[in-house]
């Protein structure tokens, strides 16, 4: 069997990124540096995901795929491992950036140094996709900066004084939260000797809880700041806002998912920590009340919709902590469609940037005559990351609800449901704000978004609609990413090979 | 997890949602056509305390767009809020708390 599959994946965006500023300086004889740069950007993340698809039906089929670096076996070599959940989160990240390069061939018409911002949108790509297809911690780490470290330049891309402060924010918060993961891997790497994840499965199984607490807090920490936990979330609100909002919605829909999975593939597969699921529900419930009562009296739609994701991250958490099957399930499930309305949101809200030129709520108004397509896109995306049926977010918010009632916890899912509705009500706002009521006279001439950057936010807008009408689809793609979860010895068997 | 008919059929509530919401449009339209009572230009126009404002100058503040949800969360507000203050060391210490807390947390789990 070919076993590359992982390692393209993750070298085509990252060779992507240093080709880049090669290409641009051949394309910029014959000025056409822009669209040379975007074209090529997007080629490579649609043959990333198409890499990527090209495993599913081995990996949907109870296999794992396994590829050793150089030939070494673990623990000794670095490997690259990839199961259900790799599979689906690899969906995810390769999915929306996709999109986000479509969308980016407009958006970032007017900006200048493409060729930096197209190299940067596939660093961070590669970084995400290194983190989720890796079988090896400190490869994890490295990933993590990877990431991390294009992340802060893309937030601070357009170097106006806010989003050069909010990058800055970000470097120093999210540097505290990479080193934080350090020093829990070398401290890991001190107790067991191995930094391979399958190995470490196995060996912390013989150490005593108590001894590994320390370690875990940090692991936590670092990974809570990269998804925005509350109470680790300070980052976030600045730098959505500031970013482009291609990179807000890849920041959203992509980086996140893979911040999220490094935290399960580490506490659950890695240390067993299902006790630790408990903590998860309660941080998730105050992420999850805190995000919406935070966007509830925001004036700014790119900050009403940080403090959405951070609210949508508490219910993923939430799910996570229930620690069941159901409760895996739902959280999977809502992570996916997460990143589906979350980037659509942000790149309806990028749409409206590049007409009127301001995402604050009290200078907008009457837009839904205007731009009637993105008006409906936004509604769609709206409705769906409240939970209103028949939207994706019903049959994934349900399932979370469902989860918590079995797993005995029906008050955690109560305070699920109320918080649904704060989300609809700050949502029906930004409704109401941009695209219903009297329409200022500056913006009587505005006009509809370009095709190219409607075209991923209809494709977004049909998947909302599609997981919501037939929610067995979304349940049949995350249920191999749940039983993965569930079935750690699988997962050390195929990595270590019975040594 | 099942999404099928008997806890909850999407394709049937699906149709059942657009049925109902074509239905609500026809009594609209219908209502608009037998209704005779038109609103009068002093029901139509803005009141802005008995000053003429003409509509493309109203703007409604959307941060006191859910005043009585504010006023009933108003401790959280009140703390919470000014937290949010953009201020760089006010974060960091949110993230050493962050840390104590998690760290507090496993200890009392895996103890």
């Amino acid at each position: 069997m070919i076993e590359i599959p992982p390692i393209i994946a993750i070298v085509l965006p990252l060779f992507g990124a240093f080709l880049t500023p090669i290409i641009a300086t051949i394309s910029r004889r014959y000025d056409a540096e822009r669209k040379v740069c975007g074209w090529f950007t997007v080629a490579i993340t649609i043959a990333m995901l198409l890499t990527v698809a090209s495993m599913g039906a081995r990996i949907w089929g109870g296999e794992v795929i396994v590829y050793r670096l150089g030939g070494w076996s673990p623990p000794w070599g670095i490997v690259l491992a990839v199961d259900g959940l790799n599979l689906l989160i690899a969906l995810i990240v390769a999915g929306v950036s996709s999109l986000v390069a479509i969308y980016s061939l407009v958006y970032m018409r007017r900006d200048t140094r493409i060729d930096l911002y197209c190299a940067l949108l596939l660093l961070v790509t590669a970084g995400a996709m290194g983190i989720t297809l890796t079988g090896d911690l400190f490869n994890l780490y490295v990933f993590f900066e990877i990431m991390s470290i294009s992340s802060y330049a893309l937030v601070a891309f357009r170097r106006k004084w806010d989003s050069v402060e909010a990058g800055i924010k970000y470097m120093i918060i999210g540097s505290l939260g990479t080193s934080l993961i350090l020093l829990g891997i070398a401290l890991l790497y001190g107790m067991v000797g191995s930094l391979t994840i399958a190995d470490l499965a196995q060996k912390l199984g013989q150490i005593a809880p108590s001894d590994v607490v320390v370690p875990l807090a940090l692991l936590v920490t670092g990974f809570g700041i990269k998804i925005a936990m509350i109470p680790l979330h300070a980052w976030a609100p600045d730098a959505y806002q500031a970013a482009p909002s291609s990179i807000s919605a890849l920041l959203a829909g992509a980086t996140t998912t893979a911040g999220l999975y490094a935290m399960i593939r580490v506490v659950y597969m890695m240390f067993g920590a299902f006790g630790v699921g408990t903590i998860f529900a309660i941080f998730g419930l105050v992420t999850m009340v805190l995000g919406a009562l935070m966007a509830l009296t925001q004036r700014d739609l790119k900050r009403l919709l940080a403090y959405s994701s951070i609210s949508q991250m508490g219910y993923i958490l939430l799910g996570v902590g229930f620690g069941t099957a159901l409760g895996f399930q739902g959280s999977l499930f809502h992570l996916l469609n997460n990143a589906i309305f979350k980037a659509l949101l942000f790149m309806c809200a990028g749409a409206i940037l590049y007409r009127v030129g301001t995402t604050n709520l009290d200078e907008l108004g009457g837009l839904g005559k205007n731009m009637p397509i993105t008006a409906g896109l936004f509604a769609i995306g709206a409705l769906a990351i409240s939970g209103v049926p028949p939207l994706n977010g019903f049959a994934s918010k349900w399932t979370i609800y469902i989860a918590g009632i079995e797993a005995g916890k029906a008050v955690f899912s109560l305070i699920a449901i109320i918080m649904s509705v704060l989300t609809l009500a700050y949502f029906l706002k930004a409704i109401n704000s941009i695209f219903l009521g009297q329409r200022p006279k500056r913006l009587q001439n505005v006009e509809e978004a370009p095709l190219t950057m409607l075209f991923p936010m209809m494709l977004l807008a049909v998947l909302c609609i599609v997981l919501g009408v037939l929610p067995s689809l979304g349940i049949d793609l995350v249920a191999p990413a749940q039983g993965a979860i569930m079935n750690q010895s699988g997962y050390i068997h195929a990595v270590l090979g019975g040594i | 997890m099942e999404f099928g008919p008997g806890f909850w059929g999407p394709i049937v509530a699906t149709i059942v949602m657009l049925l109902g919401a074509g239905f609500a449009c026809l009594m609209l339209l219908g209502s608009r056509k037998i209704s005779k009572v038109r609103p009068s230009i002093a029901k139509r126009s803005t009141y802005g305390c008995g000053e003429e404002v003409k509509p493309e100058e109203v703007i409604a503040d959307s941060e006191q767009f859910y005043s009585p949800i504010r006023r009933v969360f108003k401790p959280f507000y009140r703390y919470i809020q000014p937290g949010h203050s953009g201020k760089l060391n006010t974060y960091l210490l949110w993230v050493v708390i962050g840390f104590i807390a998690i760290l507090v947390a496993i200890a009392l789990v895996l103890r």
